[in-house]
């Protein structure tokens, strides 16, 4: 907590922060309201941003892997010819919770294996990261249970936390995000103001309504592939897939390629994909490895609980938004506990 | 060697043709490819088949409608059935659900020269190669069918919910958020999540998705208030006609 050092900003500071941000050729991303929800988006003014947000539409992945995205143009003509392009720019997400700065670190271990993804890396090394503890939980919220949230310690350049109305701990995570705080002169953090921090963590902490257990869930949840929770809960799940689009850890991708019109030439598209989908697990000739749909739920639930191939890489941390954005009320949080025998 | 194309309207409103005409930029580069010998609605100069690619829109509502779609698809190597009409029966099989006489008092004061039968995808009378859902199919999609036609590969084309493409441009969930009566969940991709985009929800226009869960999206639409006689009517619109929503349809 703030080894690098801290310091306390008000609301035109976090403004100048911004500013500097700007000044140094990042483009600043942050949550904004969109209707009854939020959304992390291009923000040049402190007052555009939400910091009362609770979780955003989809999570900040959507910014480091994105939905869609143009990863080669090649040229069809005696060989094959690839143009690499990542397209990618210096940018700041401002204003990322806990539990989804968890989420990046999970990213990060995850596209940084072998064979590397060398978009995401690219992207990656050229993103700031400005973490935000949450001001509040809702009903939705569990990171508390899964030690996800709500207090950071890693995962950010810059931390803030508000500690009373207009007034914040500002702690360092990393080198650059000391020296572009120390170009704002900000008067250095003392030890009442992490205790102020530490009240507000103690507050969260006792607001969380949505408890989870998760503990052991990974090898409990594989020996009851045959719990009558799979087929009970599909009945009711859709497969709209909406689980793992919003999913702050879910990096499925398919890859396909578009050909224009000359059929010479053409583009590799790399596109978020979910395995709720009945397309996700078919292989050619029509074979398909999750027909069912209590199949494929089960899939996803396994892979939340820690237990599919992605094992930790893609377990859960808590943000709520696959409760939130499910149409069917289906909540992992009750089918975990249903496993453990509740 | 250029494909020839021929283009044919059954029971319809033309506006899947009109998507197609929306071609615009990209005509050039696909008359490179193809060749269209019969398009009435493009040309006057028509010239008979046999073709390499029929495309065809509308469902089938009349005897000579099936001797029609019978010889196109005897003079056509492939078939591309394009728009829920000719894929599912589309608007004008909401009339399949009513006597054929009654519909035909409703509309015409004059009902006895008509010869008219409920209405059919076309799929009821000749193999189809390649289903364009919507209504219209995206140009995009049917440029993917093309495309895939000549390189003799399955063209891609999206058959998951509405709800992937609308977190792709991050719309707020109407279904969840605002307890809005949005078809999305079912209906198969392809459009765009365009109506979400625009804050409206999605009216099911490209039909049944690869294997909706009807039943729970029924007791979906239940929760937020909708009568059976309101979900009925939804599942009607489109595909009123197909295996995953004609139960609900009759309801």
């Amino acid at each position: 907590m703030g080894e690098a050092g801290a310091f306390v900003a008000e609301l035109n500071d976090l403004q100048r922060l911004l500013d500097e941000f700007t000044k140094h050729g990042y483009t600043v991303y942050g949550p904004i309201v969109k209707g009854k929800s939020w959304v992390f988006s291009k923000v040049s003014s402190i007052r555009e941003l939400d910091l009362n947000y609770t979780r955003t539409i989809l999570p900040p992945k959507k910014l480091l892997h994105p939905v869609k995205n143009r990863i080669f143009d090649f040229k069809l003509n005696d060989g094959f010819e690839v143009f690499e392009s990542c397209n990618v720019k210096n940018i700041v997400i401002f204003g990322i919770h806990p539990c989804d700065l968890r989420a990046i670190e999970k990213l990060d271990e995850f596209f940084s294996q072998h064979p590397e993804d060398v978009c995401y890396e690219a992207r990656r090394k050229r993103t700031l990261i400005v973490g935000l503890t949450c001001n509040a939980v809702d009903e939705k919220c569990f990171c508390n249970s899964l030690g996800t949230g709500p207090e950071a310690s890693t995962g950010f350049d810059i931390l803030i936390t508000q500690i009373s109305d207009g007034f914040f701990l500002v702690e360092v995570g990393s080198s650059k995000g000391l020296d572009i705080l120390k170009t704002l002169d900000l008067a250095e953090a003392k030890p009442e103001h992490f205790e102020a921090k530490r009240k507000h963590i103690e507050h969260l902490k006792s607001s969380f309504t949505k408890t989870a257990d998760f503990e052991g869930l990974a090898t409990l949840a594989k020996d009851k592939l045959d719990h009558k929770i799979w087929v009970e809960t599909a009945e009711r799940c859709l497969s709209c897939g909406n689980c793992s689009m919003v999913c702050p850890v879910c990096y499925c991708f398919d890859l396909y390629d578009s050909l224009d019109l000359t059929l010479k030439e053409g583009v590799r598209i790399m596109e978020l994909d979910s395995c709720q989908l009945l397309e996700y697990a078919e292989v050619a000739l029509g074979g398909n490895f999750r027909k069912e749909r209590s199949q494929r739920l089960r899939h996803w639930l396994l892979c939340k609980f820690g237990a599919a191939g992605g094992s930790t890489y893609t377990s859960c941390i808590g943000c709520g938004r696959c409760i939130v954005y499910c149409p069917a009320n289906i909540d992992l949080t009750e089918i975990a506990h249903v496993l453990k025998g509740g | 060697m250029k494909l020839k194309i021929g283009v044919f309207k059954f029971t319809s409103c033309s506006g899947c043709q009109i998507e197609l005409l929306r071609i615009n930029e990209n005509l050039p580069g696909l008359l490179n490819l193809m060749d269209f010998q019969n398009w009435t609605m493009a040309s006057s100069n028509v010239q008979q088949g046999p073709y390499d690619i029929a495309i065809v829109e509308g469902g089938i509502s009349t005897p000579e409608g099936i001797e029609e779609i019978k010889t196109i698809r005897r003079n056509s190597k492939l078939l591309i059935a394009i728009g829920d009409c000719a894929v599912f029966g589309g608007i004008p099989s909401i009339r399949n659900w009513m006597k054929q006489r009654e519909a035909e008092d409703l509309v015409y004061p004059k009902p006895e020269h008509l010869k008219s039968m409920k209405v059919s995808s076309i799929d009821e009378y000749v193999k189809v190669d390649v289903y364009l859902k919507g209504c219209p199919p995206h140009l995009d999609d049917m440029l993917e069918a093309l495309k895939a036609a000549i390189l003799n590969i399955r063209p891609r084309l999206r058959q998951h919910p509405v709800c992937i493409e609308c977190k792709f441009y991050e719309n707020e969930c109407l279904l969840t958020t605002y307890k809005q009566a949005c078809m999305g969940p079912v209906t198969a991709a392809g459009c765009g999540a365009i109506c979400p985009n625009v804050g409206r929800t999605c009216e099911g226009c490209y039909g049944p998705m690869s294997n909706p869960n009807v039943k729970s999206m029924v007791e979906r639409l239940r929760e937020i208030g909708l009568t059976d006689e309101d979900i009925m009517r939804k599942f009607r619109k489109y595909a009123g006609t197909s295996e995953y929503y004609r139960e609900v349809a009759r309801l």
